[in-house]
């Protein structure tokens, strides 16, 4: 989705070294939601396509205006809605009554629930080997011309440029379909990089060079 | 804009953010779906046991032991295994190791990807619109304002994360270093080395 989250290349940000930037977080709301946006992935309480996907299509005002674990809160509370485990309201109910003085909802303990979830956030699971690759490292691809609706790992700033295969990653389900649905197709994914003035043109830094990982359906053969 | 706003400047007030996260976490809990115990259990995991002292040391350790760096290079994952740092957006970890002539940059344009069991969470301008728009297009001028300026001479690498493939960047060990132990080592490798934004500093510099 060629949403507000794509940031790659704009102009108008402002200095990346800025004060507040250096903690994770500084506020400890923001660490909690955190860890609970994270349990309820892992719980499967909430709804496809996940948090990232689902802050993609946050209105882009309210992205940008948003601290990012503002935006974890909202994806959070988006696929709880969305998949029904809560309904609509109960969140600002809770807040009225919290606001008011009201009785807080004793802590819920549940040991097994926190043993799990250090268990699967520690877990690997590696990539699986690439069968009948299309692209060998040292060729030239190119990145199709493309404009998709929902998520998709291809940023803008690549689209259309040309690259060259610098390793075989491994197979991974496409990102594109995996977050909506199961048993999404399973696509070789390439270590492609790209030259500076492909992408941008020269300009007056010395040229460099940007590599990212793309899954095979995103690239076509240069010609 | 002005680059005098910092970070976590936001309209809305971290009050009303505090009293919706305070009410979600409470109605889950009443719900009995999300523990509390769970929620403290998964910060104290990275405020605690996994952040930048892990990648540390798996840099020392490739500085001080050649064929560790070689497994390291060739299969990041598996070798930080090795010292115990699995998990979590970790599952494909490829180290990208500085030389003379090439310097490596992590970014996620996109989102946030992170290599968390061996830098734990992102820092805040790693996050944010500036870092993620500007990198890629201009990484000299990025590094400048982190201090770091490199000869015209080397490459920069800049390496564009997905939520399959992590960056650990591993930096030169620096000159005049070689009567230091592995964990004085450690010392040297912060968080912005292995992220590309630094290099290694000795005391004497």
């Amino acid at each position: 989705m060629d949403g507000i989250h794509d940031l790659g290349g704009m102009h108008g940000f402002g200095a990346v070294v800025a004060p507040g930037g250096e903690a994770p977080y500084h506020e400890r709301w923001a660490a909690r939601v955190c860890a609970l946006h994270m349990l309820v992935e892992l719980e499967r309480l909430g709804a496809r396509p996940g948090g990232r996907a689902t802050r993609e299509e946050m209105d882009p005002v309210d992205y940008l205006a948003a601290s990012y674990f503002e935006r974890w809160l909202w994806s959070a509370e988006q696929g709880l809605l969305r998949k029904g485990t809560i309904a609509a309201g109960e969140v600002e109910h809770m807040m009225e009554r919290l606001a008011a003085g009201g009785p807080e909802p004793p802590p819920h303990r549940d040991p097994e629930q926190a043993a799990r979830a250090v268990e699967r956030l520690r877990e690997v699971v590696p990539m699986q080997p690439a069968t009948r690759p299309r692209f060998v490292p040292g060729q030239g691809v190119r990145v199709r011309r493309m404009h998709p609706a929902g998520h998709t790992r291809c940023p803008r700033y690549v689209r259309g440029a040309r690259g060259v295969v610098e390793r075989v990653r491994g197979a991974e389900e496409l990102p594109d379909l995996a977050v909506y649905e199961r048993d999404a197709p399973v696509e070789p994914v390439y270590a492609v990089a790209f030259g500076s003035d492909e992408l941008w043109g020269r300009g007056e830094e010395p040229p460099w060079t940007v590599a990212l990982d793309l899954w095979e359906s995103y690239l076509e053969e240069a010609e | 804009m002005s680059t005098e706003h910092g970070h976590d400047h936001h309209p809305r007030p971290d009050s009303e953010l505090a009293l919706r996260a305070r009410a979600l976490e409470a109605l889950l809990a009443e719900k009995g779906l999300v523990a509390t115990d769970a929620i403290d259990a998964v910060v104290e995991l990275y405020e605690r046991d996994v952040g930048p002292q892990n990648g540390a040391r798996v840099v020392a350790h490739a500085w001080t032991d050649p064929a560790y760096r070689e497994r390291l290079l060739a299969d990041g994952a598996k070798a930080i295994a090795e010292l115990g740092f699995v998990g979590a957006q970790g599952d494909n970890l490829v180290a990208v190791a500085n030389t003379p002539s090439v310097h490596n940059v992590v970014v996620c344009t996109l989102c946030s990807c992170y290599p968390w069991p061996v830098l734990g969470l992102p820092p805040t301008w790693y996050k944010s619109p500036p870092y993620r728009a500007r990198v890629v297009a201009e990484p000299r001028a990025v590094l400048g304002e982190f201090g770091l300026e490199l000869p015209d001479e080397v490459e920069i690498r800049v390496w564009d994360s997905s939520a399959e493939v992590r960056y650990l960047v591993v930096p030169m060990r620096p000159a005049g270093t070689d009567g230091l132990t592995e964990e004085a080592l450690r010392a040297l490798v912060t968080r912005d080395c292995m992220i590309g934004t630094a290099v290694p500093q000795t005391g004497s510099r």
